[in-house]
């Protein structure tokens, strides 16, 4: 029997919520923390405030992958060169958490993954260094060069990537319809394995939700933008511009060969799902550890109280910390 | 729960710049709005300051004082529109709720003139120049779960 596709996406994304995890992102949020601190206390003057970015800041997380992202944003001064701020904050990662994590130089950021603890819980958190662009001004544009310790697409190693993390954030945070689309494509990345950039997912999702037009319910939201990706990202001069810098073309992470595959997989799946909607299940699956949980709650909106209207007039006086 | 919210551009900048006129100082006020005929989406439509308040850079503490007449008036329009939820800021500092957030919600949530029982609650991070970044949190047995 075919599938209802809308709702059944509705349940994918439902039992892929953070929410279902909270006790583990406690966990990150409390690593996190201390590692915020740990930098503070380290660099001092040297920083300014530790930025979250990433996924859960995006409010694109899924739960069956995710880390959390802090950037460091160094003064102008600090160091010399980049290449130098990436080996320091790496050096005093290394000896500061070494012991209980591996920590490990990625392409722009050093990760660290702190070893299991009783409840078999793998702590994973990125620390992305990065130095003003303009002295003393990152509070006014929020300018950052990263270093680019290994190749990244075009990007050779050894190289600087300037970036603006707000902008990024900004650019996905408020559109809604997008955010679950990009939620979707990464919960098909994760489940099948697929090696594409989350980054560079949700560029090209909001692209063809400004360039297409995109509406209607959550398959058809679905269907049309995996059609502009089968259609556009083969095509000469298609460009995906990081909104914290236009002059990054994110589309050239990917080699051509690369661009080739992911339109034939758009391709295939449309095909496939056309064919039988049942095959939707097996791009798109849900979290089975969250399905029957989600069974009994997925009908939960927001409430009224009994006998009451939704008129309210709030406490006189309340304190907020 | 299956939620969603929902808030226009310009409310949302209305109430940073709210914000940042009180750094570093916390500020806050009334979240307005409505929820869709199936209870799954709250529109934000308007937010109401207090006409008193005592802040300092952790703590805000408004009054409810004079907002009846506005809120009865709110209610009249078509679609009704109604306290749906609070907001505030966190100078130089996150979106995290504390302790003292949750209480006043189920406070809030909990008290007799409050007919909604799932209130929305919106932590803002600023700094002296803008928004660092914002979250929403929906009430629900005595807990604040963060939207998705």
């Amino acid at each position: 029997m075919a599938i209802n596709k809308k709702e059944y996406l509705q349940e994918v994304l439902e039992t892929h919520k953070m929410s279902h995890v909270n006790s583990l992102l406690d966990k990150y949020r409390d690593k996190r923390k201390s590692i915020k601190e740990a930098l503070e206390d380290y660099y001092t003057d040297k920083i300014y405030s530790p930025l979250n970015s990433g996924s859960y800041a995006k409010h694109t997380a899924i739960n069956t992958k995710f880390d959390l992202d802090v950037v460091v944003p160094f003064k102008k001064k600090s160091f010399s060169t980049l290449e130098e701020m990436f080996d320091d904050v790496f050096d005093f990662l290394n000896d500061t958490y070494g012991t209980e994590a591996t920590v490990r130089k990625q392409k722009v950021s050093i990760g660290i993954i702190f070893y299991k603890d009783d409840d078999n819980h793998e702590i994973s958190i990125d620390i992305v260094p990065g130095r003003e662009l303009n002295e003393d001004q990152y509070n006014e544009d929020n300018k950052l060069n990263l270093y680019v310790n290994s190749k990244y697409g075009l990007l050779a190693e050894k190289t600087h990537l300037l970036t603006n993390i707000k902008a990024q954030i900004e650019h996905i945070k408020s559109k809604d319809n997008e955010r679950k689309i990009i939620r979707l494509l990464k919960i098909w990345k994760s489940s099948n394995n697929e090696d594409y950039k989350s980054f560079l997912m949700e560029l090209i999702t909001v692209k063809a939700f400004d360039k297409d037009n995109i509406s209607g319910n959550l398959w058809e939201m679905l269907e049309s933008t995996m059609e502009y990706i089968r259609d556009n990202i083969t095509k000469d001069g298609f460009t995906l511009s990081d909104p914290g810098n236009s002059g990054n073309n994110v589309a050239d992470t990917l080699e051509s060969w690369q661009k080739e595959n992911l339109s034939t997989k758009m391709k295939n799946m449309l095909d496939r799902i056309e064919d039988n909607s049942d095959n939707l299940k097996i791009y798109f699956p849900v979290n089975p550890d969250f399905k029957e949980e989600d069974n009994t709650k997925s009908n939960e909106g927001y409430g009224v109280k009994t006998g009451a209207s939704t008129f309210s007039v709030p406490t006189q006086n309340q304190r907020f910390g | 729960m299956d939620v969603e919210v929902q808030i226009p551009e310009g409310l949302l900048n209305k109430i940073v710049n709210a914000g940042i006129k009180m750094y570093p100082k916390e500020y806050g006020g009334f979240l307005i709005g409505f929820y869709s005929e199936d209870f799954k989406i709250l529109h934000i439509t308007e937010t109401i300051l207090p006409s008193e308040y005592r802040n300092s850079k952790y703590s805000f503490e408004r009054s409810a004082k004079g907002i009846k007449g506005e809120l009865k008036r709110l209610y009249s329009l078509n679609p009704k529109q109604y306290y749906v939820g609070e907001w505030h800021t966190h100078p130089d500092n996150s979106t995290q709720f504390s302790m003292t957030d949750l209480n006043a919600m189920i406070e809030i949530t909990e008290y007799k003139t409050v007919g909604i029982s799932n209130p929305t609650l919106m932590i803002l991070s600023i700094n002296k120049s803008g928004l660092n970044d914002f979250e929403f949190y929906v009430y629900n047995d005595k807990k604040l779960l963060r939207y998705e």
